[in-house]
């Protein structure tokens, strides 16, 4: 098996320490930081996140995947750096104002993480004129927006409005989610994509950033 | 106005009873804290998760600054007028765990310690959780001496505005006393803070402090805890009420009140096998409704229980019949009764010996005279299993999902049911024999079923098990040995095993076939020397699942199909009328609808039927029984598989057609398949000049077998001998699986 191949193994399984001390030899062996990162790091997260998807794993097993990614990066970052890698895209996202909760959100951050976003995390309680500040600051191709109650979702069109307003709906893809989100409500308030699952999420926003 | 003004006025005691409660004693419920991430034992990554909770857990301690405010106020300016009227007085209260640990929890995520993080921020809920229950006597008491009474907690932002969150920091003065700010959108700073507000009157004389989760908008939640909507229930055994949770599917609720409910695909709205139809109540169609009736069926009621989430009383009539009584068991076993026929006798030589095979659809068991060779009584249940899901597939989900200990206890039940209606009574048993497939076994044992679902399909024992009553059954009702039978992999388990030991491969010279047809189909080839073994996704289209009008073995399933000078002819089981295609009902419609050309040997239906299907029959209530153009394609991939399995496994054995003896068919289908329309169809070779055989349940007779004889070491030399083809990975099997998709035209003048 290749370094790559295992280190992609060894992030499957959650082994944070063998996937650091694998990013480290393949640096040591000049493979190209890009290929550990797209192959080793990246792949093996997308292999975790469509087993969470098809329900084959389940949160804990995400949860010690996107640790052992995040263990790779850290050393493979500064590296990453130097050559110049661009993100597959920049992501602004959080839980609309009123809301609290950010389980869901945190899968989310970890799958686009995981899929090769540059995320900006707002975390919860976010208003609607923050998430565009940020987005506009950054130069953010996403806005992700979380709810969790019935009670806030409607956040999430107040920030599709604002958008509106300031003639920057057609600058970002929007997508929401969240346990009482679903297609209809996002078509109906004008977002871009609903997904049901944070894998699917990471897909969708991928996809979308390649094919704008 | 003014009466209740001075009514304020004369009740100054209530205010300025300030009370600020620092001493909580919480001690976190980590099973609560698992529970809220989906970590339960049986997960891979248990262990580690839990070694970092253990690191984690004193810090949380640590960090968490526990503090909770109570205040009597006025709400007046809030419209409480739903929940009584004259309402002016509240105790405000406000619970927080502190900023600190907020702060931590973000730092952890933002660093990658994504376990931690996750389980700090579940630990920290459940200990704000646990600070409201503790001051729920404190809030009684306070009230109590103000001479109050509780009518009822309000919660923003679903039972009042949020605005209110701004109004109880103000009365409680919680900005000077604990920090606590409020923000814009009245969310609170720390982040990790509660707010109740408690309605008050001073004629109640209780107190109704308790959370009202049928009105919280998390219907996600874990700790979601209501009594939920009245739902009367109508069967054929008369009708019952049970309680349907906000955010549980009427499927859910059925099994957890043990009403049985088909679900061949555990419940995803796939299958549209669990028809319920509302009889009173409104129900809007979900979106497999829309996929699985018509707008007429829609206007009766009909409705997938998977998918319903009544949100008011309402009444539904189960569809399907009591399917106990319906489901007619092919259990028969007419190997080793007396000689002479007739009734067996037990004399004083009697010995008793109890055969069980454990199918993932029915259990059979049998009272065995090991001595004399008798089998005495034989009883079957449905294996209760099903409610999870009619395949393995869906029954290893469901365990991983947490259900591993429901499904343990659902097995246990029903074997002490068939233990009980058979007449054990004053007979000593020497023996029980299990023989089950890998999946059935691992539930049974509780073993986790996490690496049977995914690569590279590791059981964790197929070992033969030697136990007993006690251990098995975590109680002491029977005293005797257990022993269930080894298995060859994770795909061909003990039921194979035991069906080659009834079929005596390991004592012939010549070659035989077994094919066990199933939803998994398992086949093997050998004699005494080597045995192949293999499995192949059939699918359940052979037991009528995944089929338009298809059904189990139940009374008035259509099981036999004759076309006769464009007359259509069905026979149904227990001569009942019409209510569905079982398994052998389809295999002879497809046969006849070939030899009437209304199905091509590619398997495309005439274009007039493509659209409506080939109509069977009528049931009583109008519905048509058809069979369609993806129920031939069904058929087409299950016989393919099963086939191409078959072939590749000859080929493996390097041997023909010629040099088989036998070809035995086994499993309750097995037994009343019509050989020559199989052959037909293609799903048995044509011209094949040795036996078939369909011996029923083989797995059954192998245990009874087991019990009777002496060289108890067969079992293991038949695992030893036998070897595991994995078709999915053979070139061969691949272009079997096309070749035999085909019909051949030439089987059908049989």
């Amino acid at each position: 098996m290749s370094i790559i191949q295992e280190m992609s193994e060894f992030l499957q399984k959650g082994r944070a320490k063998n996937v650091k001390v694998l990013v480290q030899q393949a640096l040591d062996e000049g493979i190209d930081p890009k290929e550990i990162l797209n192959e080793g790091l990246l792949s093996g997260m997308m292999i975790v996140g469509t087993k969470f998807k098809n329900n084959e794993v389940f949160v804990p097993e995400v949860l010690v995947a996107a640790r052992a990614m995040n263990a790779g990066l850290t050393v493979l970052e500064p590296r990453l750096v130097e050559v110049g890698n661009e993100p597959v895209g920049k992501a602004v996202i959080g839980t609309v104002q009123g809301d609290l909760h950010d389980i869901g959100k945190n899968l989310v951050v970890m799958m686009l993480k995981g899929a090769g976003f540059e995320i900006h995390d707002l975390g919860v309680d976010v208003e609607a004129d923050a998430f565009i500040e940020k987005a506009e600051e950054v130069g953010a191709d996403v806005i992700c927006m979380s709810a969790l109650l019935t009670t806030t979702m409607p956040n999430m069109q107040t920030c599709i409005d604002r958008l509106k307003e300031k003639n920057l709906r057609d600058k970002y893809i929007v997508m929401v989610g969240g346990a009482p989100v679903n297609e209809n409500f996002a078509n109906q308030i004008g977002a871009d994509y609903y997904t049901p699952d944070a894998a699917t999420a990471a897909e969708v926003a991928k996809q979308a950033v390649l094919s704008k | 106005m003014l009466r209740q003004r001075l009514r304020w006025q004369s009740r100054q005691f209530c205010q300025n009873r300030n009370m600020k409660v620092t001493d909580f004693t919480v001690k976190i419920n980590k099973k609560n804290v698992f529970s809220q991430i989906d970590c339960y034992e049986d997960s891979p990554v248990y262990d580690e998760v839990d070694r970092e909770y253990h690191e984690i857990i004193e810090q949380i301690y640590e960090k968490i600054d526990a503090r909770a405010l109570l205040e009597f106020g006025d709400i007046s300016d809030y419209d409480v007028s739903e929940y009584g009227d004259g309402i002016t007085e509240a105790l405000f209260c406000i619970v927080t765990v502190g900023g600190k640990i907020s702060e931590w929890i973000t730092g952890l995520f933002e660093q990658g310690e994504y376990v931690k993080a996750m389980l700090a921020d579940a630990a920290v809920d459940d200990y704000l959780f646990q600070m409201e229950n503790q001051l729920k006597e404190k809030i009684i008491q306070m009230c109590r001496q103000a001479k109050r009474g509780v009518i009822r907690r309000l919660e923003a932002p679903q039972d009042i505005d949020m605005s209110v969150q701004k109004k109880a920091l103000e009365v409680t003065n919680a900005e000077q006393e604990i920090g606590l700010t409020v923000k814009e959108s009245y969310m609170y700073s720390p982040v990790k803070t509660v707010c109740q507000v408690f309605l008050l009157d001073d004629k109640a004389e209780e107190y109704r402090i308790e959370h009202d989760c049928s009105k919280c908008p998390n219907v996600q939640c874990k700790m979601r805890n209501i009594p939920g909507i009245p739902i009367e229930v109508v069967s054929s055994q008369g009708a019952r009420t049970v309680m349907n949770k906000t955010g549980q599917s009427l499927m859910e609720t059925f099994r957890k009140e043990g009403i049985f409910v088909d679900a061949v695909c555990g419940g995803n709205g796939i299958c549209g096998k669990c028809k319920v139809q509302m009889l009173e109540g409104n129900l809007i169609p979900s979106k497999s409704d829309r996929i699985f009736f018509h707008e007429i069926e829609l206007e009766k009621g009909y409705r997938l229980a998977c998918t319903a989430y009544p949100e008011r009383p309402c009444k539904i009539a189960l569809e399907i019949r009591d399917e106990e009584a319906a489901f007619d068991i092919l259990s028969e076993y007419e190997g080793m009764k007396t000689e002479e026929g007739g009734q067996p006798k037990e004399n004083e030589t009697s010995r008793w010996g109890i055969a069980v095979d454990i199918g993932t659809t029915t259990i059979v068991m049998q009272l065995v005279d090991i001595e004399n060779k008798l089998v005495m009584d034989t009883c079957s249940v449905i294996n209760h299993q099903r409610d999870y899901g009619a395949d393995v597939i869906s029954r290893i989900k469901a365990s991983n999902f947490g259900k591993k200990r429901e499904l343990r206890e659902s097995i246990r039940r029903d074997l002490k049911q068939g233990l009980a209606s058979l007449p054990l009574n004053g007979r000593k048993i020497e023996q029980m024999v299990i023989a089950a497939n890998t999946t059935m076994v691992h539930l049974l044992m509780g073993y986790s079923c996490m690496t049977l679902g995914v690569l590279p399909f590791q059981p964790v024992n197929i070992k033969e098990i030697h136990t007993d009553y006690a251990a098995l059954f975590s109680e002491s009702s029977y005293e005797f040995p257990i022993v269930i039978l080894p298995g060859i992999s994770t795909f061909v388990g003990g039921d194979i095993v035991s069906g080659l030991y009834a079929c005596d491969f390991d004592r012939r010279d010549e070659v035989s076939i077994l094919i066990d047809l199933g939803t998994n189909g398992e086949m093997a080839i050998g004699n005494k020397e080597r045995i192949l073994t293999a499995s192949a996704a059939a699918g359940p289209a052979f037991e009528g699942g995944n089929i338009a009008c298809g059904t189990g073995s139940i009374q008035g399933a259509i099981c036999g199909v004759k076309i006769e000078d464009g007359e259509v002819l069905i026979q149904t089981i227990g001569s009942a009328p019409p209510t569905g295609i079982c398994g052998t009902g389809v295999i002879d419609s497809v046969y006849e609808l070939l030899k009437n050309e209304v199905v091509d040997e590619t398997g495309r239906m005439q274009e007039e039927y493509s659209e409506t299907g080939f109509r069977l029959a009528k049931r009583s209530d109008e519905a048509e029984i058809v069979v369609n153009q993806k129920d031939v394609r069904e058929i087409q991939l299950a016989k393919s598989a099963v086939r191409a399995g078959v072939e590749t496994l000859i080929a493996e054995y390097g041997i023909d057609y010629e040099n088989i003896s036998r070809i035995y068919i086994a499993g309750g289908f097995g037994y009343k398949l019509n050989i020559a329309k199989a052959i037909g169809i293609g799903l048995l070779p044509q011209n094949f000049s040795g036996e078939i055989i369909a011996i029923g349940n083989s797995s059954l007779k192998g245990a009874v077998k087991y019990l009777m004889e002496d060289k108890k070491e067969r079992m293991q030399e038949i695992v030893s001998r036998a070897t595991e083809v994995n078709l999915s990975g053979s070139k061969d099997f691949q272009r079997f699986y096309v070749d035999y998709m085909w019909f051949e035209s030439s089987g059908l003048s049989k």
